[in-house]
């Protein structure tokens, strides 16, 4: 038995070792921004922290929650983040379902698409165009823009030509349309790829922080990453003249960590909910060829 | 089934983000009301300004249904002046509010009426475009008496928006801000018998000792004298500075900045002295006694060392007390207390950047409401003078608030306590309260026995001890404070090669310091700079300033 070689354990060992590390890399720096969210503010700023709260308080996260920015811009994200992937998925599955089809025009369509994974308007012309479609300060502009991605389309296409043709064949023999076999026979048949690509749309909606920025001109309307990034980094931006209790407050290092933990909580809880859905094999035994 | 139930929710969720985005949107074209008056101080109907804002750190901090465009401040002016003001351009960082800015130039959007302009060379381009408004005029009329006072002690400040003799904006209040202080571990100092140093030498006895005389007891090496940051420039000019060794060798020519020679102006980065400067932070380097990242860390990062208590000196501006002090929650005993930067080693002091105004206003060409702007600007100024509405601050409640009868600063001792509240002045279009406080004058008086009855003096009574004393020696040491002579937009040579020129000073500098290069590298790079541009980029800058100083634009403004 291969597995109970030398050097498959030393393998194996190593192997442990190697995960455990990558893992560890990915995991204490969440810890220690936890400790620092806990942690009073003088001991955060005296660099004393490392991965348990030194002077247990939950203040940071007190202010965090009675702060009505931050809680308005986390359900802005929110209700960006369902909406956008709705209709990404919306757009990306019905293409994708498409295209998974041959017909008149198909490679056509298919370079259109894929160009604009290559070249894109630029910063500039996408903003003008935001602004002259009148979306600028509105929902729309954090969602419509990126709402068609070729490169997710491409996954989702590449999944739906896995599903057997037999299986659309029979559904036609019974008399089902194409919407009927699209809803019925691919969607519920893709599961894992709706909930990959989902997924990555999801992640993304929540943390892209520049077109918060860029089409919003009132801070109100900033989704949270906009506003995370507005606190966190630019925080920290030149200004030369302060009060003392300013200066002060641009110091608040346990409040920043809080407002990064909570931000980054939603995300982390997705994950399980959606796992159950990577299962393979579904198709397995569906048909006989 | 399951599909039209899916697209139920599908249509729900689009319609009710409809409402969302209807909720979001706020009218934009309130333009073409009938022409408002002025009547007893107040306009009918009410007047809208609308202008430009950088974010800034009131940023997520507004109190529970107020935002930028509907506080307290904004709530007073319409109340008290029938003016009201209305961000309608925000950029993020200071790249994106000049992109936004100029995107507004090119008409894809409304360039506002009121226009703070941060960067030279946007101001001058918005010059150029022909869609900012001739104000020399306006500020003849309308400019209050006390304001004109004001804008007399700083005529340089209008250098970067005047053209043949024409004025296309005015300095956003304009005044010396504080300049920068020494502070010292004082616990420090006196574990180890030292007094705090004056001069170059003793500078380096202090943070010699401070490196291996283990000032903080705790039997390891792990402390150093001197803490500054060197990656953006060797004279940052607010914090974790360290032009002051440089200026003790090379005087009033400061790296990074131009000096005016009675009307010459000459770039310090290339004046003599430069090189004996950078020849004892090499050899300070080499020793410990500087803070090891100091070209990685910027300006602010390179706070955190002191604040940990592994650094016994910094240099900032006084309100800086106010970030470090958590040292001395941390460490029992630490002290610290705020010097005089050291004497020159041919001159009496050391100087440093002084700084006079953040930015310009610029009004656009088609804003007719010059009076209005300068009634609004004028009652700003209330705070600094400590008179009328905001004798003791700007909004009872948030800058201040009266408790049992007494004018209390401290937002965590207010009736309603308030922790990190956002500040009124931030909300005003000049970005910070403007104040005529002269480099901390506020301070001097207060500590030479001045009453304190106005706002600016409670609240500046309100100030930590090390801080005030901090602006007192600031003031006293005024002198010392050398605005950057040239202030206007990059010449033609500048746009091609400055980057690469600062570029090739820093990298110098800093392998000097490292000790990456030897110490004659700095010759060559006086050379290089030369031949790279640096000659024709001298003579561009003087052209600019004989034009900017050839039209006499001060008495056509009336104010001379």
């Amino acid at each position: 038995m291969y597995y109970k070689s030398r050097g498959y354990k030393i393998f194996s060992i190593f192997n442990h070792i190697l995960l455990v590390l990558a893992a560890l890399s990915c995991f204490l720096p969440l810890l220690h921004l936890l400790a620092q969210s806990f942690s009073s503010k003088a001991a955060v700023n005296g660099n004393l922290v490392s991965f348990w709260p030194v002077d247990f308080t939950a203040d940071a996260y007190a202010k965090t929650f009675r702060n009505s920015n931050f809680t308005g811009s986390m359900l802005i994200s929110v209700v960006r983040t369902v909406l956008g992937t709705l209709i990404s998925m919306f757009v990306i599955t019905t293409a994708g379902y498409a295209l998974s089809k041959n017909f008149r025009g198909r490679n056509v369509l298919m370079w259109i698409f894929v160009f604009t994974m290559l070249f894109s308007g630029g910063l500039i012309p996408s903003y003008i165009l935001i602004t002259s479609l009148g979306m600028k300060d509105t929902m729309w502009a954090l969602v419509l823009p990126g709402a068609f991605g070729a490169y997710n389309m491409i996954l989702i296409m590449n999944f739906f030509k896995t599903i057997p043709k037999a299986l659309e064949e029979a559904a036609f023999i019974d008399g089902a349309s194409f919407f009927a076999i699209f809803q019925k026979i691919y969607l519920p048949l893709s599961l894992p790829g709706l909930a990959t690509v989902g997924l990555f749309i999801m992640v993304g909606h929540w943390n892209s922080w520049f077109d918060g920025i860029l089409y919003m001109s009132n801070t109100d309307n900033y989704p949270l990453a906009s506003f995370l990034q507005t606190v966190v980094v630019q925080g920290s931006a030149q200004n030369m003249a302060l009060t003392q209790s300013e200066a002060e407050a641009m110091s608040e290092q346990s409040l920043k960590a809080a407002q990064i933990f909570i931000s980054t909580l939603p995300i982390i809880l997705v994950y399980p909910f959606l796992q159950r859905y990577f299962v393979k094999g579904i198709v397995l035994g569906a048909v006989k060829e | 089934m399951k599909w039209k139930k899916t697209a139920a929710y599908a249509i729900t969720a689009v319609l009710m983000s409809g409402m969302l985005a209807g909720c979001m949107t706020k009218g934009s074209g309130s333009e073409a009301a009938p022409k408002a008056t002025l009547k007893d101080g107040k306009y009918d109907p009410v007047l809208t300004i609308t202008t430009a804002k950088q974010l800034d750190e009131n940023a997520g901090k507004y109190l529970n249904g107020e935002s930028l465009n509907d506080n307290v401040m904004t709530r007073w002016g319409v109340e008290k002046l029938g003016i009201k003001i209305e961000t309608t351009l925000l950029g993020g960082d200071a790249g994106n509010y000049n992109t936004k800015l100029r995107l507004a130039l090119t008409g894809s959007e409304k360039l506002p009426d009121l226009i703070p302009v941060y960067d030279t060379s946007l101001a001058s381009d918005l010059i150029q475009s022909g869609q900012v408004r001739d104000i020399t005029e306006d500020i003849k009329n309308f400019m209050p008496d006390r304001l004109k006072e004001i804008y007399k002690q700083y005529p340089t400040t209008f250098n970067p928006v005047i053209q043949d003799g024409i004025v296309y904006g005015m300095a956003i209040s304009p005044n010396l801000t504080e300049g920068e202080v020494m502070l010292i571990r004082q616990d420090w100092l006196d574990k180890l018998n030292l007094k705090a140093p004056t001069t170059i030498d003793e500078f380096e006895k202090v943070i010699a000792a401070f490196t291996n005389n283990d000032p903080d007891g705790n039997g390891k090496k792990d402390t150093y004298g001197f803490d500054f940051s060197g990656k953006d420039s060797y004279n940052t000019g607010w914090v974790s500075d360290p032009v002051m060794i440089f200026s003790a060798y090379t005087g009033k020519s400061l790296p990074g900045q131009w000096y005016n020679d009675n009307g010459k102006l000459t770039y310090g980065s290339v004046a003599e002295g430069n090189k004996e400067a950078l020849a004892k932070l090499r050899d300070w380097y080499s020793k410990g006694y500087l803070n090891k990242e100091l070209a990685t860390q910027g300006a602010w990062d390179a706070l955190a060392d002191f604040t940990e208590g592994k650094a016994g000196i910094i240099i900032g501006r006084p309100w800086l007390y106010g970030s470090v002090k958590d040292v001395e929650k941390n460490i029992p005993g630490a002290k610290i207390a705020a010097y005089p930067t050291i004497k020159g080693v041919k001159e009496a002091t050391t100087y440093q950047s002084g700084q006079l105004n953040d930015g310009v206003f610029m009004f656009n060409k088609d804003f007719n409401n010059m009076e209005a702007f300068f009634l609004y600007y004028d009652k700003l100024y209330d705070a600094a003078f400590g008179t009328g509405d905001f004798k003791y601050g700007f909004a009872k409640g948030y800058d201040y608030d009266i408790v049992d009868g007494k004018v209390v600063f401290d937002s965590a001792h207010f009736n309603q306590p308030l922790q990190n509240a956002p500040s009124p002045s931030k909300m005003l279009f000049t970005k910070n309260a403007p104040t005529v406080s002269e480099a901390g004058k506020t301070y001097y008086d207060l500590a030479n026995g001045t009453k304190p009855d106005t706002g600016p003096l409670m609240s500046a009574a309100a100030a930590d001890q090390t801080t005030k004393n901090g602006y007192v020696i600031s003031y006293e040491n005024r002198d010392a404070l050398l605005p950057n002579a040239f202030n206007g937009p990059p010449t033609k040579t500048m746009q091609s090669s400055w980057e690469q020129l600062t570029t090739m000073e820093k990298e110098t500098f800093t392998k000097i310091i490292y000790s990456k290069e030897p110490l004659e590298a700095y010759d060559d790079f006086v050379k290089q700079w030369h031949e790279k541009g640096g000659t024709q980029i001298t003579e561009e800058v003087n052209d600019w300033y004989r034009q900017a100083n050839e039209t006499d634009v001060m008495s056509s403004m009336g104010l001379k």
